[in-house]
């Protein structure tokens, strides 16, 4: 049976979710933080609810106090880390052991939370995945990676969306990932051509720019035009390339995901993403962050708009599977780390 | 009789049901082609509104109904007698409550920057141990090491008769010992600063700016009245929040941007500090009977060679000088130390 592909829309606007942002913010900030649980519920609320598909919207169901017990670990966890790094270099490297030793559990946690805590028509999503092949993907691969000089980065990366996307479930139907890691690899070396082309151009031109006057100059001056040439380049390289990269790795994911015999398709272009990525960052920071809520719809917009999925049969066959309880510990505190580790 | 539209789930199936909701005698009422399902209001859980986002009314006993048009639904609430909104959301949708928190969110993060930060790390400064500060020195002098400065060229007799004196001048005033380190460097040329865990770091370069070791001693007694208030360590503090938050709020990509205002922060004190360094200075060298004018012809010295340095050698190094400074606002300090001195 051949079926017309379903848009996914996004229907939230910025001025309104300005408004809900900022009274949150106030709210978080004159109860010092413990509102931020509430303020969280709020947003992930927005943000799904306004996700459309086949005229139904998602949901987000996670409870604030689960999501503030979380948080506090999560803070704790990251709090002793920051300052034992800082004043106490020995002791912070024995937390960031511990916190590696523990992070695959955590992000277990957090799949199943966030995934339990989603729902589409009424029915919940969940996450099945085992913790022994957690720490397969996100410690012992991740290790080999590093001693690897990188050189495994894409298989691992394959790996873990394998992990994430084949543990995944509508209901009952659950979600498979037929991605292999040799499409991993050609959006890595491209990026990595890419990233040797833009940063081959930049040192050029600062080159150029300061010319053979850095020869003649004591060693001491030249450090200082040298970092902030680094600086520049990074930047430059985040805001070129880190959007090529991702919207790479979106598409190459979901159009290799399905739902049951269901599809999904994402069409992210690297310009469009490039420019909104550039244009918010730019706005951002000229507002002092007031941009900040425009900008989260602009790129959510964006993200879900270039998703489609392609009904192979009747959804609305789906069924419910039985419900369970998690705690939210894990989301949060891989939150406080900016992992992403959307669904 | 006034029905609105809306879509309803089992909660069992993906299934969805166009259906039109009616509330009467306390019940609310959903009926579809193939449903009529009737439900005390005190059973269904109603999603306070969020935006224009969907409406949820979860039941109790599982389903739920989606519904998209707010106006009529409202109305059909307030028709039944259930208050319309949560204050909450009434917030969230004025534009009158969106500029109040607006200008209140920017008013507390300058209180915050100005005052609460502050506050917090004079409190926190002094309750962090002194082996965790001295550690800090430690892997300051080290990194430091590795480039920005090098060993001193001064003689070990001269480096052992300043240390000597500086010993005097602290134990005069009731300070216990602290550690005074001589090192070289042109990049950050004639300059003394301290450290949190107390260590002051002088250059080669300020001991040849001075005139004689009164004036060598009056920098090292200002850099003592930063230690006395521990404000190397404060100023840590108050950099390390700076920059973990503007991480946190800017996000991945820019935490590269945010690390460069703390390094900037970092280098140079608030006015205050300098003040009260300089105060306590004066009364340290007073005791010692040393002129404070002795610190005022220093920072005119030390102001004048790094404004030479600049002449010299073009815009590079103007900018690591500047960028390096630890004294703004020297004219005036200078007159409140001669004037001080002549009070005497
Ligand atoms: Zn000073």
């Amino acid at each position: 049976m051949q079926t017309q592909d379903q848009r996914f829309s996004f229907t939230g606007t910025g001025s309104e979710y300005f408004r809900i942002w900022i009274v949150n913010l106030v709210l978080t900030i004159l109860t010092l933080g413990i509102y931020s649980a509430w303020a969280k519920v709020r947003r992930m609320q927005y943000f799904y609810r306004n996700t459309r598909l086949n005229e139904s919207s998602f949901d987000y169901h996670g409870t604030p106090i689960a999501i503030l017990k979380g948080r506090l670990i999560g803070v704790g966890l990251f709090a002793a880390y920051y300052t034992a790094l800082k004043f106490m270099p020995l002791l912070g490297l024995a937390i960031g052991l511990f916190i590696a030793l523990i992070m695959p559990f955590l992000l277990v946690a957090s799949f199943r939370f966030r995934l339990y805590n989603s729902s589409y028509r009424g029915l919940r999503f969940g996450f099945v995945g085992s913790i022994k092949s957690a720490y397969v993907v996100f410690l012992a691969l991740p290790i080999a990676t590093l001693f690897t000089l990188y050189l495994l980065a894409p298989f691992t990366h394959q790996r873990i969306k394998a992990y994430q996307h084949n543990n995944s479930r509508y209901g009952q139907s659950p979600f498979t990932f037929t991605a292999g890691a040799g499409s991993f690899y050609k959006v890595y070396l491209l990026t990595l051509l890419q990233f040797i082309l833009v940063g081959g151009l930049f040192a050029y031109g600062a080159f150029r720019m300061i010319g053979g006057s850095m020869a003649t100059m004591p060693k001491e001056q030249i450090i200082f035009p040298v970092v902030i040439a680094t600086y520049l380049v990074m930047i430059a390289a985040s805001l070129l390339i880190i959007p090529y990269f991702i919207s790479r790795i979106q598409n190459l994911v979901w159009n290799h995901t399905q739902l049951g015999a269901h599809r999904f398709s994402s069409t992210l272009s690297v310009a469009g993403l490039t420019w909104l990525i550039f244009s918010n960052f730019l706005f951002t920071v000229v507002t002092l962050g007031l941009f900040k809520p425009f900008a989260d719809i602009r790129l959510a917009r964006y993200r879900i708009e270039h998703m489609a999925f392609t009904p192979a049969g009747n959804i609305e066959e789906f069924i419910a599977s039985e419900q369970q309880q998690i705690g939210a510990t894990g989301t949060e505190t891989a939150e406080v780390f900016n992992l992403d580790i959307g669904f | 009789m006034k029905t609105v539209n809306a879509n309803y789930f089992d909660g069992l199936s993906a299934l969805q049901q166009a259906v039109a909701l009616n509330i009467a005698q306390g019940q609310l009422e959903v009926r579809g082609e193939k449903l009529i399902r009737a439900e005390p209001l005190s059973n269904i859980r109603i999603s306070a509104k969020l935006g224009s986002a969907p409406r949820l009314l979860n039941f109790a006993g599982g389903g739920h109904c989606e519904v998209n048009n707010h106006a009529d639904f409202e109305a059909l609430l307030r028709d039944a007698g259930v208050l319309p909104q949560s204050l909450l959301s009434r917030m969230e949708g004025s534009w009158r409550h969106a500029l109040t928190a607006t200008v209140l969110s920017i008013v507390i993060a300058i209180a915050s920057f100005y005052w609460g930060l502050p506050w917090v790390a004079n409190i926190a400064a002094g309750r962090i141990p002194d082996s965790v500060s001295l550690s800090i020195d430690t892997h300051f002098l080290d990194a430091v090491d590795k480039g920005l400065v090098q060993a001193s060229q001064l003689s070990q007799a001269r480096q052992k008769k300043l240390r000597k004196r500086f010993d005097n001048l602290r134990a005069m005033h009731g300070l216990p010992p602290h550690q005074l380190e001589f090192r070289s460097s042109k990049v950050i040329g004639a300059n003394a600063f301290a450290l949190p865990g107390g260590t002051v770091v002088v250059t080669d370069q300020l001991i040849a700016l001075a005139s004689n070791d009164e004036e060598v001693l009056a920098v090292l007694a200002h850099e003592l009245g930063h230690v006395s208030e521990r404000h190397p360590m404060r100023q840590l503090l108050q950099s390390s929040v700076v920059g973990l938050a503007m991480t946190w709020y800017l996000g991945d990509i820019s935490s590269l941007l945010a690390a460069a205002p703390t390094m900037l922060l970092e280098t140079n004190y608030s006015r205050n500090f300098e003040r009260r360094a300089d105060r306590y200075a004066a009364s340290m060298l007073r005791e010692n009977g040393i002129a404070p004018a002795r610190l005022a012809d220093m920072l005119e010295k030390l102001e004048k060679s790094h404004r030479g340095a600049v002449k010299e050698s073009g815009e590079q190094p103007s900018r690591i000088a500047r960028f390096l400074s630890t004294h703004p606002d020297t004219a005036e300090r200078i007159r409140d130390l001669r004037g001080d001195g002549s009070r005497q």
